[in-house]
């Protein structure tokens, strides 16, 4: 336990989205899809610049890839939360549909945990020494770890003015993109813990998609009945 | 030990309701927590190195694709030309049906959209000639799966990222045996059609197909930027998926113009004259015919010396003036050149009006609520198969580092498995697998136990992809979880088990080209082996 500040770095995240959800809950559903979609077209919109670039005009930015590669994971980290709010993960809800419903809101619980679990474990394994495992570290204590050191990415490097204006280094660091784990696992801890408050009241019933098509099957629901 | 606990945890999570992302997961990490000694901090590392996988990044670009060409009018143009070409057959809008689900897949890659997409005009209109409800829904569940096995298909790039076999060959390898599964499905609807008596559409004429593929040539044209730009070993495959996107965003916002801030507006209005129309419309032949000769000219002869971009740009523009004069003459009624130049200043205004208005609605085409939905919703499917994607690699990482597909390996060999035995096991592994899990999920578990032993048996690993992917498809048309049986049910309003009858004949069909598929290899892999050379198997 070497440095607290990441983890209440994190928690003030997750803090900042929560106050802000309590006063305007559509704001922040559009934040969140605003920023997926964005990176969304900025992976596709350097791609595609790339490739006109380089066959085009035989040119290129040497760290388009790794920027996009980047782009593509923070999509993803961050993405994973809105996707358990918006309940878009897939699940195999055929054997639960059959329990009664007292049972079927306990499993709903225990589903909405598990996510939960995962999102503390990846955070920090360090607790579950506690219960015998001999695991250590996490993404907050790689992150820490990787800020302390400082060290910059492969291709990815400031331009020379902001290098030469504010006296950074060379390359960007690794910690910035390397910054949405902490952040993303903690919005899906957060997320799972909303969860299970919704399912616990009553609110929610799963935390699940029963297959990926769910939502263009209601928008299109019996277009075709008789 | 490990490896006992750490399936039966996945199977006991995934039907407990729990994300399959999450089961894959939390059993994965909870095993490395208690029984290894690597520090989370590595497993929080690869999550994210995951996530950046370069070969997995085609993903969300065909996705956006698919995404941007499933608005209606796309699949309208398509059926439009399926009829005209084989409507006249008897049985021939059920044919029609099974060849715009084939040519619709090869836009978008995804099973469920296709279905919705060609179902919600084909059905309706199927009925309205006097097929029963039954037999359309049946069918277009099952031509939908076409969808994952015609390229692109984003499962083969899973399975080529899984295994690290080439996505150019795999989509190679999809394209006959694609056909041949929709030459089985118009076959069998061919006898049906013989015994049942069913209707069969007028001859329209080749002027017909002609009209018809031009107006779906715009979307069609897409699957030659992906294969021909990979296979003239231009672009990888990533970045002909990136060049898609930005393709099918340009075409489904400018030209077909059916979702955006230009939704509705026609290319050449009622108040236009004849010659203007005229002249319009070869300068749209000539303009269009000069972009695809570059295009292709480009793939064709990019390994070749010699061949200058200023050589092509001269033999392009030469084709197409070409094209101009004998457009204008054909619809010319005394086929006068000289009338040529009126018929083009007299479309001048038609052009100014369609490019004015594309430069105005420039920035608003980036930035209007029909983009941004679709943007969003691609943004979504992406990150729920791609988290599914991610916690599979996590996965298949423990089973790896524990040693697992080389004990199992060693098993089935001790065994006495042949390849021939071998391929019915993975085919019943694969068939009640798929009844549960979504496929590239599935795929992911399954190919590094599998894969390892199909290689000491000398199966071809281009031809245990497409098994592979033959499999997922039928998953996809059998319950319990079949993700087409559910929608089909939900665009029909038909209970599930009416859907699943319905849909049961054809299933048989796609049964018996599953077998075809196993046991003659060169059905996939001699395309690309006659296009890309003899492939290395480097294990």
């Amino acid at each position: 336990m070497n440095a607290l500040w990441p983890y209440l770095g994190m928690l003030l995240v997750i803090l900042l989205i929560y106050l802000w959800e309590r006063k305007n809950p559509a704001a922040v559903t559009r934040f969140e899809e605003n920023v997926i979609a964005t990176l969304m077209a900025l992976i596709t919109a350097v791609s595609f610049v790339q490739v006109i670039a380089r066959y085009g005009f035989n040119t290129g930015w040497g760290g388009a890839l790794e920027f996009t590669r980047i782009l593509f994971a923070w999509l993803i980290l961050f993405g994973m939360s809105y996707a358990l709010k918006i309940n878009a993960h897939l699940g195999v809800d055929a054997f639960i549909q059959m329990l009664p419903r007292n049972a079927f809101r306990y499993v709903a619980l225990f589903g909405a945990l598990c996510c939960f679990l995962y999102a503390t474990i990846l955070i920090s394994a360090t607790w579950l020494e506690f219960f015998g495992a001999n695991s250590k570290g996490g993404a907050v204590d790689y992150w820490s770890k990787t800020y302390k050191l400082g060290i910059g990415l492969d291709d990815l490097r400031y331009p020379e003015w902001m290098q030469q204006s504010f006296g950074l280094q060379e390359r960007v660091q690794r910690w910035i993109a390397y910054l949405i784990l902490p952040i993303g696992l903690g919005l899906f801890g957060f997320r799972a813990l909303q969860a299970m408050g919704a399912i616990w009241r009553g609110e929610k019933q799963l935390i699940i998609a029963g297959h990926e098509a769910e939502e263009l099957v209601a928008e299109n629901k019996d277009i075709l009945k008789d | 030990m490990e490896s006992v606990i750490l399936f039966v945890m996945v199977l006991t999570l995934l039907f407990l309701g729990v994300p399959v992302a999450v089961s894959l997961g939390l059993s994965s990490i909870l095993v490395i927590a208690f029984f290894s000694s690597d520090s989370m901090s590595s497993v929080a590392l690869q999550l994210f190195t995951a996530s950046q996988n370069y070969t997995l990044l085609a993903i969300p670009f065909f996705i956006l694709a698919s995404a941007f060409m499933s608005t209606g009018g796309v699949a309208k143009r398509i059926i439009r030309f399926a009829i005209a070409t084989v409507g006249h057959f008897r049985g021939g809008l059920a044919m029609a049906s099974v060849l715009a689900c084939m040519l619709f897949a090869a836009l978008s890659g995804s099973s469920p959209a296709t279905v919705v997409a060609i179902g919600t005009i084909a059905i309706a209109a199927m009925r309205q000639v006097g097929y029963s409800k039954e037999f359309a829904a049946g069918l277009i569940a099952n031509a939908g799966t076409l969808g994952i096995l015609i390229p692109p298909s984003i499962v083969m790039v899973v399975y080529a990222a899984a295994t690290n076999v080439s996505v150019g060959r795999m989509f190679l390898a999809g394209v006959i045996p694609g056909l041949v599964a929709g030459l089985m499905l118009m076959i069998a609807i061919y006898v049906v059609a013989r015994i049942k008596n069913l209707p069969s559409e007028p001859w329209r004429g080749f002027g017909e197909i002609l009209q018809g593929g031009k107006e779906a040539g715009w979307g069609l044209f897409l699957i030659i930027i992906i294969l021909g730009g990979i296979y003239g070993g231009v672009f990888t495959p990533t970045e002909a998926a990136a060049v898609a996107a930005v393709y099918s965003f340009f075409i489904a916002i400018f030209i077909y113009r059916d979702m955006g801030p230009m939704a509705g507006v026609r290319w050449i209005q009622e108040s236009d004259s004849k010659s203007a129309r005229i002249g319009f419309s070869s300068l749209v032949y000539a303009v269009a015919i000069f972009f695809v000769w570059m295009i292709l000219s480009f793939f064709a002869t990019s390994e070749m010396q010699g061949v200058t971009f200023e050589g092509r740009a001269l033999a392009g523009l030469g084709i197409s003036l070409a094209i101009l004069v004998t457009y204008s003459m054909l619809r010319d009624k005394g086929s006068n050149p000289m009338h040529i130049p009126g018929y083009l200043a007299a479309s001048l205004p038609v052009w100014k009006r369609n490019l004015g208005l594309m430069g105005r609605n420039f920035l608003a085409a980036f930035f209007n609520p029909d983009t941004r939905k679709v943007m969003v919703d691609a943004s979504k499917t992406t990150i729920m198969l791609m988290f599914i994607i991610v916690n599979a690699l996590l996965f298949a990482h423990v089973l790896t580092s524990e040693r697992i597909p080389d004990a199992i390996t060693a098993v089935m060999l001790d065994y006495g498995f042949t390849w021939f035995t071998f391929l019915i096991a993975v085919n019943i592994l694969l068939l009640i697998g798929g009844q549960f899990m979504e496929p590239s999920g599935l795929l992911l578990i399954v190919a590094p136990v599998v894969f390892p032993i199909a290689m000491q048996l000398g199966v071809d690993p281009i031809h245990l992809g497409i098994i592979m992917v033959v499999n997922m498809e039928i998953g996809m048309i059998t319950p319990p979880i079949g993700l087409n049986l559910f929608v089909t049910a939900g665009i029909t309003g038909m209970s599930l088990v009416k859907v699943v009858k319905a849909a049961m004949p054809f299933v048989a069909v796609l049964f018996l080209f599953l077998i075809m598929v196993t046991y003659i290899p060169i059905m996939s892999t001699w395309l690309p082996t006659l296009l890309m050379g003899p492939e290395i198997v480097t294990r």
